[in-house]
């Protein structure tokens, strides 16, 4: 049972590139979600 | 509502092959570490649909698909928040919660402040989770006992008793291993659902052209400003700013100090899998629930082409038609009746324009389509008006009936019965996680923390085992309560989370980022902030979701202000 900082990062090297794609997904689903809106109004 | 002898087969094999699941995979060692963290050793899918069985009561499935019906898709952005918590509670929450070993979240609150400040906010979090697991109970259960007219308290038993047969034995580990196998049936299950609602629409009409339908009668909102003429309406509940501001600070109460939570990623293998798991939960929560929202898009669409029920809740239907408002009723009814016919032909006309691609006419339609849609809506608010008039006490608000409705109407034999079972399962998976998080705040928080007599891991395992059956049973009797007080106490409870997230997590970000704020500062803080959290509910000035911004916030400023005026500079710090 290993629990620290060093735990091995999947995919990406470091965590903050997790936190971007999470951040950057969302703002990705908001930008679709208002084209979304616009095209079916 | 028909529940055919498949359909009980259907529902009896999925109950009983969970049960089963449960109790095989939850066998653990008998100990606080083995019954409350799985011995720290699910790895990060079982963590992930753990966390999101948690999250996602029957509820969920139930009102999702009303709610797009009758107000369109923008409850989505009551999501946009919780990926933005995702992160925040990877970076400051997992690593203190897991450097520390702890079982529950609050146990950091007496290293970082005192006993009373743990004392408290453990307290604070079994009173909401208490109450709001029996409303999880009975919401769901009076639905069944309306559609299908099973009784109250056996559905009570099956909701909120069953589950206690793996809950109790297997403690988190079974809570862990079913919640995995109910994610796949539910969503499979609502795939099926939405699936067939797309092959029941008439022909020449598909998945487009209902999206058009329903975007034309304005359900496909998406993204609301919340702007009216007279500037930002604090009331509006689901609008982009109230999702991302107010749904962070819910979401960051909720994964960073709700324990049925905080107890779900700490029995990660290691930091890394709890911090994946809650990510990859930020990446796909929206889309999911976007696509449960869809369902109620398509059930709208469907019935612009079919007649569409007056009111969805059979039981209550029934009532007001026996009552003195019975004439009344049926004269609203057929003037209801008369302007779905013509929304019915204006939405052929439409669906037909825009096969042609006829631009012109589209913008016609789309007009005449939203005054047909806001006249029919002031119609149904006239008819909820009768049976309101006829029965005071009765729930005039048929958004959970919506989806049972048509699945029961439409939906072919066997599939209504793992259509209810999704319903049981929803359930089950929320609150198996909330009996277990409870359990462990009274074992850890108060029991062993309080107690003079030292335990042996076997006593600690048999009494955290008791608790989870008495808290099952204290939730089984708040549903009962809250059936015989009616329906207003429910709707009064439903918003009881926001109450006392605003303040727990107010606590927790003072003890994260304010190292100058003492234990006793925050503890009286605490307190002012729920009493003023409390008020502002009562005024009813603005839309619950920002009393948790409100509550977090006012613990922050008090706490400052009573740290500065009387208290010491003294404090401790932990897991720094």
């Amino acid at each position: 049972m290993s629990d620290t900082n060093e735990d091995r990062i999947p995919v990406f090297k470091k965590w903050r590139y997790w936190y971007r794609l999470v951040l950057g997904f969302l703002l990705l689903l908001i930008i679709l979600f208002y084209f979304f809106t616009k095209h079916y109004a | 509502m028909n529940f055919s002898r498949l359909d009980w087969i259907v529902l009896a094999g999925t109950l009983l092959l969970i049960i089963l699941y449960g109790v095989f995979k939850g066998r653990t060692s008998r100990n606080l570490d083995g019954y409350f963290l799985s011995n720290r050793q699910m790895p990060w899918w079982i963590v992930l649909l753990s966390i999101m069985g948690t999250q996602a009561s029957a509820v969920t499935f139930l009102t999702a698909p009303g709610q797009a019906y009758t107000d369109g898709m923008r409850f989505v952005q009551y999501y946009f928040g919780l990926p933005i918590a995702m992160v925040i509670v990877c970076i400051s929450f997992v690593p203190i919660f897991r450097r520390l070993h702890i079982y529950t979240a609050y146990e950091y609150l007496e290293q970082r402040f005192n006993l009373e400040t743990r004392l408290l906010t453990s307290f604070l979090f079994m009173l909401s989770r208490g109450i709001s697991t029996g409303i999880s109970i009975i919401a769901p259960s009076l639905v069944l006992h309306s559609m299908l007219g099973w009784d109250i308290t056996l559905t009570n038993i099956f909701m909120g008793g069953i589950l206690l047969i793996y809950t109790a034995t297997g403690g988190a580990k079974a809570v862990g291993y079913t919640q995995q196998l109910q994610f796949i049936i539910i969503y499979a299950a609502m795939f099926v659902a939405g699936w067939w609602a797309i092959k029941m629409l008439p022909e020449g009409v598909g998945f487009s052209e209902a999206l058009h339908i329903g975007g034309k009668a304005g359900k496909l909102n998406v993204i609301t400003t919340g702007m009216t003429d007279h500037g930002f309406d604090w009331k509006d509940k689901y609008n982009i700013w109230s999702g991302i501001i107010g749904g962070l600070f819910l979401a960051l109460s909720y994964f960073g100090t709700d324990q049925s939570q905080v107890g779900r990623y700490l029995t990660a293998r290691t930091e890394g899998e709890s911090k994946l798991s809650l990510l990859l939960n930020g990446l796909v929560k929206v889309p999911l629930q976007f696509a449960i929202l869809l369902i109620g898009i398509l059930i709208f669409s469907f019935y612009q082409f079919y007649r569409a029920p007056v009111f969805f809740n059979l039981a209550q239907e029934e009532r007001v038609k026996n009552s003195a408002m019975a004439t009344e009723y049926a004269a609203a009814t057929v003037d209801y009746e008369k302007l779905q016919e013509a929304k019915k032909q204006t939405v052929v006309d439409l669906a037909a324009a825009l096969r042609n691609n006829d631009q012109a006419k589209i913008d016609d339609l789309r007009t005449q389509l939203q005054s047909q849609e806001a006249a029919s809506r002031q119609s149904r608010e006239g008819i909820k008006a009768i049976i309101r008039k006829a029965d005071p006490s009765s729930d005039a608000n048929d958004t959970n009936f919506i989806f049972l409705r048509f699945v029961g109407d439409f939906f072919p034999k066997g599939l209504v019965g793992l259509i209810i079972a999704i319903i049981f399962l929803a359930a089950w998976g929320s609150i198996a996680a909330a009996l277990n998080s409870l359990a462990s705040c009274t074992m850890v928080d108060f029991h062993k923390r309080l107690s003079k007599k030292e335990l042996s891991p076997l006593q600690e395992y048999r009494w955290s085992r008791w608790y989870t059956l008495l808290w099952g049973v204290f939730c089984i009797s708040v549903a009962e309560f809250a059936y015989n007080m009616g329906n207003s106490l429910i709707e009064a409870v439903n918003v009881l989370g926001s109450w006392f997230y605003g303040t727990i997590l107010g606590i927790f970000l003072v003890a994260f980022y304010i190292r100058r704020i003492g234990g006793k500062a925050v503890f009286y803080a605490a307190l002012l902030a729920e009493a003023i959290v409390i008020g502002i509910y009562y005024l009813d000035i603005i839309s619950f979701l920002w009393l948790n911004v409100i509550g977090a916030a006012a613990v922050v400023i008090f706490g400052g202000v009573l740290q500065w005026l009387f208290f010491s500079r003294k404090v401790n710090r932990v897991g720094s």
